[in-house]
């Protein structure tokens, strides 16, 4: 019974997730099970964002980085074994003349960006949070601007197809499921308190000795390797890797659905993706045009990012903490709890963890 | 040397346009503690006044049809009055927030106002010729120097100074710059909040304006988003230059300006196209050994 | 001159000031002493309108002021040193002055007073065109006071005047505070000890837990063991 408490929190996200897909495969349509997937594998990128944005309290305006990386190392692996020697003649000879395998391509694509992350966060971890978060910003443009411009590798702006398309939506359902645990797990692990109580009072949590610069560089590094994972799940979902793709647009739809969930709860990052996934899909359909009674309606192009803009500005101003106000779902029936919400609770924790130092 | 003259001319004119950008940024920072990501938009909006709403590729002028000085005028008045609603429906709000929730919201309300430009004017670039006649090169002391780049030169640097002098030697100067190191003691005596922070609007507005005319007289195009990278890059300079310090945010505007340039004119061709991942990773690698930026103030350190 | 009835005044769920009367009169200098977290920075940052009280009043010269901001209480008459000084330190000592002269509009006035500030603090004469982030502890403090007299108070507060300062230089910071007592001006004074309130102190409030515990004239508190057992919060046939 204890187990199931502790594990409600995973549990009460999974469960309810795994029934829409269930329900999807058996009664949807296509459409939808497409939409759905894709949804599926925003909530894993949102996710490995959270890892670090909401423990840390410092937004990353980069992480698209890392998605890139994974995503081009695993089209340059698996993809198009007859045009890859013209197209991305640039490549080294091992990787241009063979087609590795999927599941080891996409390890160590995901590895890639992992590596990445740690790599560049050794530096941007030094920084103050503002800092660091522009910083993010610059890492993204970097990347960007060298995959756009080393034609014979990435094929610059050009778009690389024929990739193995085998992400199905029950594969993006698992793979967000297992990154919802191991958001969890990092959380409730004693880098990951550290991390939170850091969020909460800088200077308290580094006069009680947390290291801010390592417990930050743990939460890049793993969220880094979140993101790698994405990536892969997005190349081989659509099938086509486009570095256009891994800017700012899809940024700004991945922050914006942190935000509105509420940044600081992984429960938050799920219901912001799941509801502006939702929220989306209305409008993307009322722009293309729908029919009440005789009438034939749609609205003008271009509403919907007005519209996820305009909810997201409505959110901070009025509910700073997101949908979920920070907390996560907890088992309604605990008795250890005094009516204080979990994300304070854990804080409170994490900041007696300290102090038994 | 001729050609280093020239290439010193476009860095000091570039160097000059970023510092602008970063003391805008910076101003408004030191009043409300927003890094201000809408100040992209403000450039790409006065740029986009210059035509009439179409999706066509070359639209017919709105303000670009304008004598010189009514259409600097009414670029420049349009995106004023839009930096001034962006505070007060947007930013004023959550003044008290903190920045990381400002940045974030600044994030909102950047890419609202590029969906706009897009509801309106379509995605595409267009292009549009104003200012042809400037295009011409000058000779100065028997160098011939593009017109553009003397007349951004001379614009930017003219503008820099008397922004400074406007911070220097006016009263409203001297309580904005007082406001932007310590904003409670500057409203215990008597500054009014509001009005500095419309104020540091108002010059974010104004130089928008300015500085997105003189990109279009560079370019002759129009890109929704041509005010992303002067304004990502000078972010970087307030960051390089220690958030929060006015002279910082002008040293590292021109640190950002400079390289830039001489990262263009001096790495070999097939290099260039990533220069600006170059200026990037230096500006990175100056972090790392100042991670405070070159000019540490209070309002670096997270507030204690 | 000032009067706060009752108020009430914290951060979020934390309660600071959990109900406090206090009076000053026209003349006086009002010493509000207390120990740390005992809600006497919370206290002047309301009196200012840095923050608005959740329940209470506060009077100025009789008209209601709470819930107003600084920038309007400082036109009426009310200013602040916090603690800290709170110099604008990449200002030079002359825009500093400049800053806090801003809210008048008479420039003979303006000129002369700030002869005066001068006279009275050399050393910001010596310094006038230097930035004032190279001013030593002391000399700050005695900018933040000559700025916020150029503003022309009826009421000067001071959070803790005498925090980090050598005790030689409290000497000259407390004259400084006498002879500016002496020309009329009322003052507000929080410390967190008592040991300098006596020489200058008209009356006394000891501030503990967000509660005025004792208060009293200096004549009455002459025996400091009073004041000493409330400050502790010791039981005292005195509390």
């Amino acid at each position: 019974m204890r187990i199931f408490e502790r594990l409600f929190p995973v549990l009460a996200l999974v469960v309810p997730l795994a029934g829409v897909v269930w329900t999807i495969d058996q009664f949807g349509s296509a459409g939808v099970e497409r939409v759905s997937t894709e949804a599926l594998i925003r909530l894993v990128f949102a996710i490995g964002l959270y890892i670090f944005a909401g423990n840390s309290g410092i937004v990353s305006f980069g992480h698209m980085t890392f998605c890139a990386i994974a995503a081009y190392a695993t089209a340059w692996q698996t993809c198009c074994a007859m045009l890859k020697p013209i197209t991305m003649s640039g490549l080294p000879a091992f990787i241009r003349d063979n087609t590795f395998p999927l599941l080891p391509a996409a390890l160590t694509s995901i590895g890639l960006a992992g590596v990445v992350a740690f790599t560049s966060g050794l530096i941007l971890m030094r920084l103050s949070s503002l800092s660091a978060s522009i910083s993010t910003l610059a890492l993204m443009f970097i990347l960007n601007v060298i995959y756009s411009n080393w034609t014979t590798v990435t094929m610059g702006s050009s778009t690389i197809v024929g990739l193995p398309v085998y992400v199905t939506i029950w594969i993006a359902l698992g793979c967000a499921a297992l990154v919802i645990v191991i958001a969890y797990l990092y959380q409730v692990s004693r880098w990951g308190l550290m991390l939170r109580a850091t969020r909460e009072d800088e200077v308290a949590a580094q006069a009680s000795g947390t290291s801010l610069y390592w417990s930050r560089l743990i939460a890049f590094t793993l969220s880094g390797f979140v993101a790698g994972l994405a990536g892969v799940l997005f190349a081989h979902f659509m099938g086509t890797v486009s570095i256009a793709n891994f800017f700012l647009n899809h940024t700004f739809l991945i922050v914006a659905m942190l935000v509105i969930g509420g940044m600081q709860s992984l429960a938050g990052a799920v219901v912001g993706v799941t509801f502006i996934s939702v929220v989306i899909e209305l409008f993307r359909r009322a722009e293309v045009g729908f029919s009440v009674g005789s009438m034939q309606m749609s609205i003008p192009a271009g509403s919907q990012e007005l519209i996820l803009a305009g909810i997201m500005l409505l959110i901070l101003i009025f509910r700073k903490a997101g949908i979920m106000g920070g907390k996560e779902l907890r088992w309604p029936w605990s008795v250890r709890d005094d009516g204080t919400v979990a994300g304070v609770g854990q804080v409170r924790l994490a900041r007696s963890a300290n102090c038994h130092r | 040397m001729a050609y280093f003259i020239q290439v010193l001319i476009d860095a000091v004119a570039l160097g000059s346009l970023y510092a602008l950008v970063a003391l805008a940024i910076g101003l408004v920072f030191g009043v409300m503690k927003l890094i201000n990501f809408a100040q992209a938009d403000y450039l790409t909006v006065g740029a986009y006044s210059l035509v009439i709403p179409t999706a066509a590729a070359t639209p017919s002028m709105m303000f670009g049809g304008l004598p010189w000085a009514l259409m600097i005028f009414c670029v420049v008045l349009s995106v004023t009055v839009l930096a001034l609603i962006t505070e007060r429906v947007a930013f004023r709000p959550l003044r008290n927030t903190d920045p990381t929730t400002l940045l974030i919201s600044s994030f909102a309300v950047s890419y609202f106002l590029q969906s706009l430009i897009i509801m309106f004017h379509g995605g595409r670039p267009k292009s549009v010729s104003i200012g042809a006649a400037l295009t011409r090169p000058i000779d100065i002391f028997g160098l011939r120097v593009g017109g553009v780049q003397f007349l951004t030169m001379t614009v930017a640097l003219l503008l820099l100074i008397v922004l400074v002098l406007f911070l220097k030697r006016t009263s409203i100067g001297i309580q904005l710059r007082a406001a932007a190191e310590d904003f409670s003691m500057a409203r215990l005596l008597g500054v009014a909040a509001n009005r500095v922070i419309a104020i540091a609007f108002a010059i974010s507005g104004i130089l928008g304006g300015v500085i997105s005319l003189l990109f279009v007289i560079q370019t002759g195009t129009l890109d929704i988003r041509m005010g992303i990278m002067p304004t990502v890059y000078a972010f970087f300079a307030t960051v390089i230059g220690g958030i929060g310090s006015l002279p910082g945010a002008v040293l590292g505007g021109y640190i950002v300006g400079i390289l830039s340039v001489f990262l263009q004119a001096y790495l070999p061709e097939e290099m260039r196209p990533f220069r600006d991942a170059g200026v990037f990773t230096i500006v990175i690698l100056i972090l790392l050994v100042r991670p405070q930026g070159l000019i540490v103030t209070s309002a670096a350190k997270e507030r204690v | 001159m000032l009067e706060v009835k009752q108020m009430v005044a914290g951060y979020g769920r934390l309660t600071a000031l959990k109900g406090v009367d206090i009076t000053v009169k026209e003349g006086e200098v009002v010493f509000v002493v207390g120990p740390n977290g005992a809600g006497k920075s919370t206290l002047l940052k309301t009196i200012s309108g840095l923050m608005t009280p959740t329940a209470g009043e506060i009077r100025f010269q009789g008209d209601r002021i709470d819930g107003r901001g600084p920038e309007t209480l400082c036109r009426r008459g009310l200013a602040l040193i916090p603690e800290g000084r709170h110099i604008f330190k990449t200002l030079t000592v002359q825009e500093n002055l400049q800053v806090g002269a801003m809210i008048r509009k008479d420039s003979a006035d303006v000129r002369s007073d700030m002869e005066m500030v001068l006279d009275t603090f050399p050393i910001l004469r010596e310094r006038f065109k230097g930035v004032a982030g190279y001013l030593s502890g002391g000399e700050q403090q005695q900018l933040a006071i000559a700025r916020s007299i150029l503003q022309r108070p009826a009421l000067l507060m001071i959070d803790e005047p005498s925090l980090g300062l050598a005790p030689l230089v409290i000497d000259q910071v407390y004259d400084s505070l006498r002879k500016l007592n002496e020309t009329g001006l009322t003052l507000l004074i929080v410390e967190q000890s008592t040991g300098r309130v006596m020489e200058l102190a008209s009356r006394i409030y000891v501030l503990r837990n967000g509660k005025v515990v004792l208060e009293g004239d200096r004549e009455e508190l002459t025996d400091t063991s009073a004041l000493d057992a409330a400050y502790f919060g010791f039981s005292s046939d005195a509390a």
